[in-house]
């Protein structure tokens, strides 16, 4: 079946080129709090789906040419940190070259977790194998988590939370889907900018 | 020579065909004039169209995903003058209505779950990004979300929880007031007879020197 999808010639315009755009007008700018703190949730969810994550976010960095900037694991490691919701938070903001390489790292990491991503988020699934899925990457979760953060934060009681922190897991799964690739950085940079609720 | 371009993900298969832009000096197997576009999806109707179209499927479809990434779930595309509409299905997914010009088609609308979105979504990037795609394409560029904005991931009556409470609070109190009684005027009394009975000042009357 074709369905031919043809509107009104002329109703959408089509003015200046903004194919591959430039640097947009809010490059940078300082990650702020909230903003550090998805980065690295988000960093931790993709630790949670490949059991040799960390391993892979230093070997993507060093891909990726970010050599100068994390020099070893443990740069890699200091910079995440600046999580405020972290047991051993570092005071400070990232510079704008630190997150912008954290968040290309986040995105190749993506890009390469895609198909199971996709699996999770797929209706198409069968029910049961994708709840199996989702309990597993769940428990690595909070495994990580309960390690990592600080448990007297609200936050990540919140995440940790059966029922609550569902709809917070499964938005950082698929904002991982929607931010997996290149085309998927400034999507992720403008989003992590956003301003405080 | 006509140039294809595929972009392919499990769900979707994007084909782009078109030209180099021999005006403007492009050959080899760039594409400078889009002549067509189809999008095939598993199970269901393939879509073609003009570039006009293929752009307002950009359009509506990557600020929708942007949105999303800050956890806003908000419709984008208005009819007539955007021919594709998308907005969060009111029982989960996403639904993407497709408007034809030819009077006699139906509005076709698709039912996305979050996998086919995030397929469509890799598609259009994947051409957006493409070196072989030498046009100009007019789409928003992605932006940090005011606080407005984001008001919207709260829903509405959480966030008017707060006003009318405080408007209704301010009603009982009002009312509360208006319930008790104005004093009375004492009878056989007037305010000014009161003041003259006591003096609150000293006569003007110098004194006498040496008494």
């Amino acid at each position: 079946m074709r369905q031919v999808f043809a509107a009104p010639s002329g109703s959408v315009s089509q003015s200046s080129p903004s194919g591959n755009p430039a640097e947009p007008s809010f490059a940078g700018q300082h990650l702020p709090r909230r903003g550090l703190e998805r980065l690295d949730l988000l960093l931790l969810a993709t630790e949670a789906i490949d059991l040799n994550g960390g391993e892979a976010l230093v070997l993507i960095s060093e891909q990726l040419g970010f050599g100068q900037i994390f020099a070893s694991r443990v740069e890699l490691w200091t910079r995440r940190c600046h999580n405020p919701l972290r047991r051993a938070a570092r005071r400070g903001s990232l510079k704008p070259l630190e997150t912008d390489a954290l968040i290309r790292i986040l995105c190749a990491m993506a890009d390469r977790l895609y198909p199971v991503l996709r699996v999770m988020l797929s209706k198409a699934e069968p029910a049961e194998i994708n709840q199996q899925r989702w309990e597993l990457f769940e428990s690595r979760m909070a495994q990580l988590v309960g390690e990592r953060m600080n448990p007297r934060r609200g936050a990540v009681h919140a995440l940790l939370d059966p029922q609550a922190g569902l709809a917070q897991r499964r938005r950082l799964i698929q904002s991982l889907a929607l931010a997996a690739g290149n085309g998927g950085f400034e999507r992720l940079r403008a989003s992590l900018l956003d301003a405080a609720a | 020579m006509k140039t294809i371009l595929r972009f392919a993900q499990l769900s979707c298969r994007l084909q782009v065909e078109g030209l180099p832009d021999v005006s403007v000096g492009q050959s080899g197997d760039v594409v400078g004039i889009i002549s067509g576009w189809s999008l095939q999806w598993a199970g269901r109707p393939e879509l073609e169209g003009r570039k006009q179209h293929l752009l307002a499927l950009m359009q509506v479809v990557l600020p929708y995903a942007r949105y999303l990434l800050s956890g806003v779930e908000r419709p984008f595309g208005t009819p007539p003058a955007q021919p594709v509409e998308i907005s969060p299905h009111p029982e989960g997914g996403h639904q993407l209505v497709l408007h034809s010009s030819q009077a006699d088609t139906a509005p076709l609308q698709l039912r996305l779950d979050d996998a086919e979105l995030a397929d469509l979504v890799r598609v259009l990037d994947q051409l957006r990004l493409d070196p072989r795609l030498q046009l100009a394409l007019d789409l928003p560029e992605p932006k940090p979300l005011k606080a407005f904005e984001l008001e919207r991931r709260t829903p509405l009556g959480q966030r008017l929880a707060a006003p009318v409470g405080g408007l209704l609070a301010l009603a009982l109190l009002t009312g509360l007031g208006l319930l008790l009684p104005v004093p009375k005027p004492q009878p056989g009394g007037t305010p000014g007879a009161k003041t003259s009975a006591t003096p609150t000042s000293l006569p003007l009357t110098p004194a006498k020197r040496g008494s």
